[in-house]
């Protein structure tokens, strides 16, 4: 490839000198010197993620890198970690939606957007910027589209799974389907089609596709689900919960609702692995969304899955759906109460085995930097229902965790990345137990550039 | 309409029966927000934290929170790029009315400058512009397409999707899309819509095409913010006839007819012109996503023909008038008419997922004036006067839901089942049968005035309108009624002064430009008559916005085979509909206050030459260019503020720079061996809040030659043939910035070094009228791509044969 490339510039100056004219050529100097293979020394892999600027500072279109070192390494300040210059450039055409496998040795990814958007990918960490490639090629584009909204199912790294809804707004013909005039807005038809993947084998496991609907009363006022996301197993691993957000139309015009209000939580329930016989349950503790944004949003803990919301009016709430399927309503955190703060928006989480979690989050006081709102770390008890802002790392107003998407959960203790936009900064690992934190490796940043997690 | 009227009003007491009934009163509040000067604040945004609740002042600075429960809220007022205002209220009435002014006034005013300025029109090439003017003479009776053509032009790039019919892009310097506008004789190509465009039109209706780059003169003004090209049409008034049929690979035919006859005794004149092209461009393509999908999932890499990529298209021109009479030089009326069908084979970039039966169908039926006059009344007044009326269409048809694969074939799932998307319709987004159509008017007018050998005004006026309608015959009445639409009116006055002075060795033009712009939003909405009855009522909102903006063009002869030529402009181009008004299927609103993109464009040439020693002939000449953008437009990063609501609307982000040069080199021996070299380099950037980067996805170093080589008598005494052999390269560039010194997986993103190297040769027979060419493309057939990932046509062969009459 390269020697062709040479041979080609060169041909074209040939030819410019065949026309005497002296062209100056560019410094094609594009050998890059090599890492050597860092050798794990013990413990497992920690994988930092790092999104580049693309034409916004923050918006982390530039390419998503990837770099791994060991948890010591990671735990060392005097370590520092350059992924934007030694990085691997992970296969992705907008910011990649990546994830691990629980013991870190795995990375695996499917490319958002582009010529290979949908495409699965598998890594075997190897320490640094060596990643190699196993398995065969497959997408789940013809599913759920070149840009898929994906996650790793809790099933011991087997399955992962991605979802797509479309719809379709409905109107009744009034029994004249030849005059229209008379039509009226009856419901819109959300359809949801629903993948899983079998990570191990690089092979799609199943795909189903079914109807969504809400209740009749709330369809009639025009709410329908137009956005899912967040596919989760229950305990029994035969159910699968999906987050979903809720928007609404103007029944009268069936054009869009931007000012309304907003419904109780709901999550699609369905068959497991069959995919099938979807219901929706509602939340009467919380309100606003649960299809989260790019990190995963609710977890099995204690034999109930407990659910992150988003755009809860009154601050976002961690909900809990039981062994039965259904949201425990007797169970109410609300982290506005938690953290005395207005507006809290869960923007990541991630509880370790303990029920203790970590929370990135926003509020109201949040500053508004370059990226968005500031973000913050909260340590979080799930059974005591309390949330504690973690003072120990440093909050930047350029800090924004909006597109935060991985965690490293390794016994009680929990990897996170911080760096302000355009700023270096560390790895940051909390006992959850014991509320510690230590600072660890210097991440290195680059202008207009972020970290979107450890895996 | 009463029926939908009555069933609208019963709809709506439905609605606002069977709302949750509220346990606590709730409140409105209503304010209007003004500007430290007192001037209102349009299209601030008003928002309530607890409970969210979010809107946007309108034009008069006014606005509305509705449905607040009674107690204390912190209003906050935010305008883009200031601080957020807060303030305090308490409601505990229905009503609450506020009144706030902002610590700040809005910074966005224009310094208002002025141009008194006269102009020339004529040998444009010699005032100082940086200008290219291609002939079409030679292209014309061989096998090349108008883009072609353009694409070897110095500082020219052209990125197409495909083969024939496919999707261009242009660039000028580095700017691309909306800062480079394309004309007809100095009318907007836009109006034509893309049956009669760029890839339709054939190199013989063509006389020339002028490339301005950076600084553009008055005859073209319009809203041209990095330069414009002008196809310039046949306008000679002799009679003639020519006609010409090619055939070549991928079943590409195309054939076109061009003649005008003219009474010599009345100056009567007919002059028609046709086409037509038709491609299967069925070329073979491979790469990553050309694959075939088995079960489970698992790829098979195939080397595939393109199955739904065909095109066509077909249109002509009639003009009838008189032609160098007393009172004329041309007085023509007549009619262009143009239909087409492209089949569109994926979307932006080539994916796993192949489109069938996904097409784009559009006609354009304009009815055409033109009007021309040398000393009209008096000895140095020039009168031009070009206009279209009429109306033009498109459609996107996708209504196939079922799947298929890079064989062509019904695709299967992983349990080996033909599927059907689950967005039933090939390209993600749901079913269509989306039509646009539009009416379309636009006049352009010159007048020129010689006031003696070395000074000379000229004024043009330009207007163009659009008046655009939308529906979806898969959409419902409802939805279809409630779409708002958007009209379009443009006027531009352009003044120019032009001197010549010390002997003709120096020329200079000044010009000033006046834009104008008004649009009209058209948004359906519910209202309630007297009675209290729900009526559609159409919300009408303008914007109506006015810039200026001016620049030279100088050159002098410091000898006579060296001339320095500068220009520079202060240039515009206005905010769409869209970046005005928003788009509600796109979730982005209005933003009335933004700002026109602006650019500081210099240009800095030499020309040397032309050289002649013995029988060689050479000449060299360089354009050292910049362009200084700001206010570029565009969309705001998604936030968790953004992402659910319809809050995004374009703002004015930040600056960008292209810095470059272009050069050209010619080279002649004894007329008969022909060179000509040129390239491109420059470099883009643009600074987003503060921050620089390099544009990416640019291709930024371009070379193409060619040469000819004509033998006479080889075959048959008095006829000619001529070997041609062109090259065009491109230089690597990647669809990511730049990344870091010691990245890896960086090739993913590469659009690779490309060089296409085409062939061809044309036989003239003795009689002058006949001639046949054939030319070969991508002689080495190496895999090309003007976008990442998206392969153009390999090894092509075509064969042409024109015919031509001049005199009868």
């Amino acid at each position: 490839m390269k020697r062709n490339f040479i041979h080609k510039k060169t041909f074209a100056i040939a030819f410019a000198c065949i026309g005497l004219l002296a062209s100056c050529s560019s410094d094609d100097n594009g050998d890059n010197p090599t890492v050597d293979p860092v050798e794990p020394t013990a413990g497992r892999w920690i994988t930092v993620a790092a999104a580049k600027m693309g034409d916004n500072p923050g918006d982390g279109n530039g390419g998503t890198l990837i770099y791994s070192v060991t948890s010591e390494d990671a735990k060392d300040p005097s370590v520092s970690i350059d992924a934007f210059n030694n990085g691997l450039i992970v296969p992705s055409n907008r910011t990649a939606r990546l994830q691990s496998s629980e013991d870190g040795s795995t990375m695996f990814n499917i490319s958002y957007a582009g010529d290979t958007g949908g495409n699965y990918t598998k890594y075997n960490v190897e320490g640094g910027q060596n990643f190699t490639k196993i398995g065969t090629e497959v997408s789940i584009a013809p599913y759920v589209g070149t840009a898929p909204r994906w996650i790793k199912l809790f099933d011991g790294d087997k399955t992962g799974s991605a979802v797509y809804v479309s719809t379709e707004h409905q109107f009744d013909d009034n029994g004249t389907p030849d005059d229209a005039t008379d039509d009226t807005y009856s419901r819109t038809e959300a359809t949801m089609g629903v993948v899983t993947l079998d990570l191990e084998n690089s092979s799609i496991k199943n795909f189903e596709e079914s109807s969504i609907p809400l209740t009749p009363e709330e369809e009639a006022l025009g709410y329908y689900i137009s956005r899912i996301d967040m596919p989760t197993l229950n305990a029994a691993k035969d159910k699968l919960y999906i987050g979903a957000r809720i928007s609404k139309v103007d029944p009268a015009t069936a054009e869009s609702d931007s000012d309304f209000e907003i419904l109780g939580s709901k999550t699609i329930v369905l068959d497991y692995p069959s995919l099938t016989n979807p219901t929706v349950i509602t939340s009467t503790v919380g309100h606003g969304n649960t299809n989260g944004y790019r990190s995963i949003n609710s977890f099995l803990y204690n034999g109930s899955v407990y659910q992150a919301n988003q755009s809860d009016p009154e601050g976002s709430h961690i909900l809990k759906i039981d062994a039965n399927n259904e949201y425990d309503n007797t169970y109410d955190f609300n982290l506005d109460t938690a953290l005395g703060v207005e507006g809290a928006y869960i923007l990541a989480w991630r509880p370790a085995a303990n029920g203790k979690a970590i929370v990135a989050y926003r509020h109201n006081g949040s500053a508004e930097g370059v990226a968005g709102l500031q973000g913050f770390f909260a340590l979080v008890d799930l059974n005591a229902k309390t949330a504690v802002k973690i003072d120990a790392i440093p909050y930047d107003p350029d800090f924004y965790l909006f597109q935060y998407q991985g965690f490293v959960v390794d016994g009680d203790e929990i990897y996170v990345t911080q760096a302000p936009v355009g700023e270096n900064g560390n790895i940051y690992v909390i006992n959850t137990v014991t509320g510690e934190v230590t600072k660890g490796a210097e991440l290195v940043n680059t202008t207009g550039s972020h970290f979107i997690g450890a895996f | 309409m009463l029926k939908i009227v009555s069933v609208l009003s019963l709809l709506l007491s439905f609605s606002a029966f069977s709302q949750p009934a509220e346990n606590t009163k709730t409140g409105t509040v209503t304010g209007t927000v003004y500007f430290k000067n007192g001037n209102p604040v349009a299209a601030a945004s008003v928002f309530t934290e607890k409970p969210i609740k979010h809107v946007y002042t309108n034009d008069k600075g006014f606005f509305t929170l509705e449905d607040l429960p009674y107690g204390n809220y912190t209003i906050a007022i935010k305008y883009y790029g200031k601080e957020i205002e807060k303030i305090t209220i308490k409601i505990d009435k229905q009503n609450t009315q506020i009144k706030h002014t902002l610590n700040y006034n809005e910074t966005n005013e224009l310094n208002e400058v002025l141009v008194n300025g006269k102009t020339k029109e004529t040998e444009i090439e010699t005032q100082g512009f940086a200008v290219n003017v291609i002939k079409t003479e030679e292209a014309s009776i061989r096998n090349i397409q108008t883009n072609e053509l353009l694409n070897t032009s110095v500082g020219v790039k052209i990125r197409q999707n495909g083969g024939l019919g496919s999707e261009v892009s242009y660039s000028l310097n580095g700017l691309s899309g909306s800062a480079v506008r394309i004309f007809i004789d100095g009318i907007p190509i836009s109006m034509y819509g893309s049956s009669f465009n760029l890839n339709s039109i054939p190199t013989s209706m063509i006389k020339n095409i002028e490339v301005y780059k950076g600084v553009v003169p008055v005859h073209l003004a319009d809203d041209a913010l990095g330069g414009a090209i002008n196809v310039v049409l046949h306008q000679d008034a002799k009679t003639n006839l020519n006609a010409s049929v090619s055939y070549g690979s991928f079943n590409t035919l195309q054939a076109n007819l061009n003649g005008l006859y003219r009474f010599e005794k009345t100056g009567f004149t007919v002059k028609a012109s046709l086409f037509h092209n038709y491609s299967d461009n069925d070329y073979k393509v491979s790469g990553r996503s050309v694959v075939v999908t088995g079960l489970g999932g698992v790829q098979t890499p195939i080397t595939a023909r393109r199955f739904n990529d065909a095109y066509r298209s077909t249109g002509g021109m009639v003009q009838v008038g008189y032609t160098d009479v007393k009172w004329a030089d041309q007085f023509l009326i007549g009619v262009t008419g143009s239909d087409d069908y492209k089949e569109v084979q994926h979307g932006a970039f080539m994916t796993i997922t192949p489109y069938k039966d996904r097409f784009l169908e559009s006609n354009a039926l304009l009815a055409n004036l033109t009007y021309q006059k040398k000393d009209l009344f008096t000895k140095g007044l020039d009168v031009k006067v070009n206009s279209v009326y009429g109306k033009r269409n498109r459609s996107v048809n996708d209504t196939v839901s079922w799947a298929y694969s890079w064989n062509g074939d019904r695709a299967i799932d992983f349990r080996g089942d033909e599927y059907q998307y689950t967005w039933r319709s090939q390209q993600e987004g749901g079913p269509t049968l989306a039509k646009i159509d539009r009416k379309v008017a636009s006049v352009r007018t010159g007048v020129s005035y010689d006031i003696n050998k070395n000074n000379k005004i000229t004024a043009n006026h330009f207007y163009s309108g659009i008046d655009r309608e939308d529906s979806d015959a898969l959409r419902s009445v409802l939805e279809n009624t409630f779409k708002g639409t958007r009209d379009l009116h443009k006027n531009i006055y352009a003044l120019s002064y032009e001197l010549s002075a010390i002997e003709n060795k120096l020329k200079a033009s000044v010009f000033g430009k006046l834009y104008q712009q008004k649009i009209i939003s058209i948004d359906p909405d519910i209202a309630q008559d007297e009675d209290g009855n729900a009526i559609v009522v159409d919300e009408i909102v303008n914007s109506n916005k006015k810039y200026e903006g001016y620049g030279f063009a100088t050159s002098y002869a410091v000898s006579p085979d060296f001339t320095v030529l500068a220009s520079a402009e202060k240039a515009i181009r206005l905010p769409n509909e869209t970046e005005v008004f928003g788009n509600d299927g796109d979730n982005v609103v209005a933003n009335p206050s933004i700002n026109p993109e602006q650019s500081n464009n210099y240009n800095l040439g030499f020309r040397f030459g032309s050289y002649k020693i013995k029988k060689h002939e050479f000449s060299i000449a360089t354009n050292l260019f910049t362009r200084n953008i700001k206010d570029r437009i565009g969309l705001p990063i998604e936030t968790s503020l953004n992402i659910d609501d319809e809050l995004i609307l374009y703002v004015n982000q930040g600056s960008g720079t292209s810095k470059g040069i272009d050069a050209q080199f010619n080279y002649t021996y004894n007329k008969n061996f022909g060179v000509n070299f040129n390239l491109s380099r420059f470099s883009l950037n643009i600074v987003n809040n503060g921050i620089e980067i390099d544009v990416p996805n640019t291709p930024f170093f371009t070379m193409n030659g060619n040469l000819r080589y004509s033998f006479k008598d080889i075959f048959q005494k008095k006829s000619r043939l001529n070997l041609f052999y062109t090259m065009y390269f491109t230089d690597e560039f990647s669809y990511l910035p730049e990344q870091g010194t010691n990245t890896v997986g960086d090739e993913f993103f590469k659009v690779p070094t490309q060089l296409v190297q085409d062939f061809g040769f044309s036989y003239a027979f003795p009689n002058k009228r006949l001639v046949a060419s054939f030319d070969i493309k991508n002689i080495f057939d190496e895999p090309v791509y003007d976008n990442l990932s998206v392969q153009k046509p390999g090894r092509a062969f075509y064969f042409k044969l024109n015919y031509s009459i001049h005199k009868f």
